[in-house]
């Protein structure tokens, strides 16, 4: 068994219009055996920045506190909030930094950017374990359901959603890939962001 | 590749080779039964590896009027193995004259693939077509001969991509239905047809085992109409009795990249 | 009329021909059965099935090679494995309750698995370990059992029936079948339950659960266990186990298939999806109090971890 899989867990993020989502279970397992219902893997960063963190726990533990230092200590550098842009790429360098010994994590972010005329534009990408950036017009996904939110993503997606049908269609995409993996599930939480605010709810899944 | 080495003492040793008379072929095949029709599906992609072999190898074949076998894994064993059940088919007929019924054929399967239980067939099959009752009828086996009878279900390099999406848009998981009405027990053979192709174009899209082409198979069962099919394309009859029980296919062009 | 002519045939072509099949040792052994009418099963008058071999040094490598997946979880014939299944014992009969997931790695290949094999009747069979060595191996012990009603004009016991099959399996031992059951059913001696397994054992007992979800079964089966239960609590007691081990378990799951045994054979009491038990219940059934068996649901609004539900309360996608 891969060491990505011992915990299991699994992101998905998706773009909409003016507005992105990002997704996951709430399990936290010793291979077969299901540990925590309540185990976050989603963590804000700015108000328009989250992440997801899927792979092996102590990993998402860790890097979920060096990622906080890393955004402070940029915060008080430039006196200003980093950029989703930004971030992606502190995170892919961070990631990279242990090429030869990486962490077993592999993130996927969603943000809402400024672009220089003061409109805002809905960002996600994700990244392998060593940081290779993945930026995507539809969505991401990463995770031991990696393959099954693929499919129902590619089926159910469609261009320019408005924030409650974008929140119905990542719903559906990530309860149904769920409850095709062993390893992922006991619970579901989702976040919508648009530029003025973020809409966070917990979804009744299957706890099997 | 391993080669015969050195053992410490510096003799070479006799080295034991691995008899692998497997190999993976990718391509998923899908199958869905309806009220009275059953929908049979697979691409026409045979690769192996990093390569595409053909673009056009079939995986799904015509038993008789009514059934309808897919074939998913080794294409080699896959092929021998179609050939081996329409020669027992074949001498059913003879004996019996008369096409052996599906669940028959089913249980037939099972002991086909178990008699290799130590030398297995590398196949996944999946059997679709009409039961005597007159519904549709969907079996599905693992490669030593497990098998069950299913609404729906998919196999093959993107099983794991296509059947989520089907057991929500199928099976309607995780849908609540509005207030005072419910989801429909079987859907009408035009929606069933949309969503296979939409299955396999996500597939293609997202699988680089998938594409090339698309064989759907549809099993009418007697005296169901088979207007509904004339707004599709590329429709080809293939029925060959009077029994009542009416097969056609579609066959459609998916991405070659 | 193929098999006429090879039976037949002296010509010196044809016994050329069934030496090379014999040195091949081909799987089509072509005999009365071949044309269909017994599906197979034909070989029965001949004792039991033949199975092709690899032509190599040693089958059991090969097998193991190509299908363990304990072994390499990249080999290509995955056989399906994950489990739970549990059989009990008691004054009112035997209670059989199992669940319906089908794992092959992380994917869910099926959750609506069929774990209880109805082997006539009066036998009811769990399915654990490879499920195409349990259907076939059980379906095949089912036409023993009938044979042996026609030779002798009474019922197989269970104790018969589970031997045949164990001395069956064994024969086969380390060649790489896989399965774990319970054969369970009422004869003259009243309630039974045996443990038979592809290694060759056998056991008489009050209580087995086999699988990967078998620990967490126990666990609440034990608790709850006791010979005098009534046939509500029985069945309550065999769900209740059931969801313990969907529930904590991730290879077993999706729902619930529960039988009853009494002396007048197997009754199927229901089927109950495990996610639903843990939100409200296995519904109005005798025998449950009728709230969700989640802990989370159970609490709710008695600990300081688990306040009454007050702003984000669980909403259900529509």
């Amino acid at each position: 068994m891969s060491i990505m899989d011992q915990n299991g867990g699994s992101v998905i993020a998706m773009v909409g219009k003016d507005c992105v989502a990002i997704a996951s279970d709430l399990r936290l397992g010793n291979e077969a055996l299901a540990v925590s219902s309540n185990f976050q893997k989603i963590f804000p960063i700015t108000d328009r920045i989250y992440l997801g963190l899927p792979g092996l726990a102590t990993d998402v533990t860790t890097l979920k506190e060096r990622f906080r230092f890393r955004v402070n200590m940029y915060t008080i550098k430039e006196e200003r909030e980093i950029e989703p842009e930004t971030f992606a790429h502190l995170v892919s360098s961070t990631l990279y930094e242990h090429r030869f010994g990486p962490y077993y994590v592999e993130p996927v972010m969603a943000g809402i950017s400024k672009t220089p005329s003061g409109g805002f534009k809905p960002f996600i990408a994700a990244t392998d374990l060593i940081g290779c950036l993945n930026y995507a017009k539809d969505f991401v996904v990463a995770g031991t359901a990696s393959s099954k939110l693929y499919g129902v993503a590619e089926g159910l997606w469609e261009p320019d959603l408005e924030p409650e049908d974008l929140f119905e269609t990542i719903s559906q995409t990530i309860m149904n890939a769920l409850d095709r993996d062993a390893y992922s599930g006991w619970g579901c939480i989702v976040h919508v962001l648009t530029k003025d605010k973020v809409i966070t709810r917990t979804l009744k899944a299957r706890m099997d | 590749m391993e080669h015969s080495f050195a053992s410490p003492s510096g003799h070479p040793q006799p080295h034991q080779r691995h008899f692998n008379p497997y190999s993976e072929n990718g391509g998923t095949i899908l199958a869905i039964a309806g009220a009275n029709f059953s929908v049979i599906a697979g691409d026409t992609r045979q690769s192996e590896g990093y390569s595409i072999q053909t673009r056009y190898a079939p995986k799904v074949f015509r038993l008789t009027d009514k059934a309808v076998l897919a074939t998913n894994g080794f294409a080699a064993d896959g092929n021998m193995f179609v050939k081996k059940v329409r020669q027992r088919l074949e001498w059913y007929r003879h004996a019996h004259s008369k096409d052996m019924p599906i669940r028959a054929i089913a249980r037939l399967i099972q002991t086909m693939l178990y008699a290799r239980r130590f030398f297995p067939y590398y196949v996944y099959n999946i059997l679709g077509g009409i039961e005597e009752d007159g519904s549709g009828a969907v079996y599905s086996f693992d490669p030593v001969g497990s098998y069950e009878r299913e609404a729906c279900r998919a196999a093959g390099a993107a099983q794991s991509l296509v059947q989520p999406f089907l057991d929500n848009q199928i099976y309607f998981k995780n849908q609540t239905p509005a207030h005072g009405t419910s989801h429909p027990a079987h859907l009408p053979l035009d929606h069933v047809l949309e969503l296979v192709i939409d299955s396999f174009t996500s597939a293609t899209e997202r699988h680089i085992e998938v594409g090339d082409g698309l064989e759907i198979y549809v099993v009418l069962a007697k005296g169901s109409t088979p207007q509904v099919l004339d707004r599709w394309q590329g429709v080809t009859e293939m029925t060959t009795t009077q029994d009542g029980e009416r097969m056609f296919v579609i066959r459609r062009n998916l991405k070659r990249d | 009329m193929n098999t006429l002519v090879q039976r037949f045939s002296t010509t010196s072509a044809q016994s050329e021909i069934n030496k090379a099949k014999a040195l091949a040792a081909d799987d089509q052994d072509f005999d009365d059965f071949a044309w269909g009418s017994e599906a197979g099963f034909g070989t029965i008058a001949k004792g039991v099935p033949t199975f092709s071999l690899p032509a190599v040094p040693d089958p059991r490598a090969f097998l193991r090679l190509h299908t363990d997946d304990h072994a390499d979880p990249n080999c290509r014939i995955k056989i399906q494995h994950g489990t739970t299944t549990l059989a009990f014992r008691f004054k009112g009969g035997v209670i059989v309750a199992v669940d319906s997931r089908a794992t092959a790695g992380s994917y869910i290949a099926s959750g609506t698995v069929k774990k209880v094999i109805e082997i006539n009747p009066y036998l009811l069979g769990t399915m654990a370990g490879g499920a195409a060595d349990c259907q076939f191996w059980e379906t095949y012990l089912g036409m023993h059992c009938r044979l042996h009603e026609l030779r002798n004009r009474e019922r197989i016991s269970v104790s018969a029936a589970s031997k045949y099959l164990s001395n069956l399996v064994y024969n086969y031992k380390g060649m790489g079948l896989s399965m774990g059951t319970m054969i369970c059913g009422w004869d003259k001696t009243g309630p039974s339950v045996f443990y038979v397994d592809s290694d060759g054992t056998r056991l008489k007992g009050n209580l087995f659960s086999v699988g990967s979800g078998s620990t967490h079964a126990y666990g609440v089966l034990d608790q709850g266990y006791h010979w005098d239960l009534s046939d509500e609590d029985a069945q309550e007691l065999g769900r209740r186990s059931i969801y313990a081990a969907g529930h904590r378990d991730a290879y077993s799951g999706n729902t619930c298939n529960l039988y009853h045994i009494k002396e007048d054979g197997w009754h199927f009491i229901g089927n109950y999806d495990i996610s639903k038990m843990h939100y409200e219940g296995p519904g109005n059934v005798p025998g449950s109090e009728n709230v969700g068996y989640g802990y989370d649901v159970r609490v709710v609004g008695r600990s300081s971890a688990n306040p009454p539900p007050s702003a984000p309360t669980p909403v259900v996608a529509a």
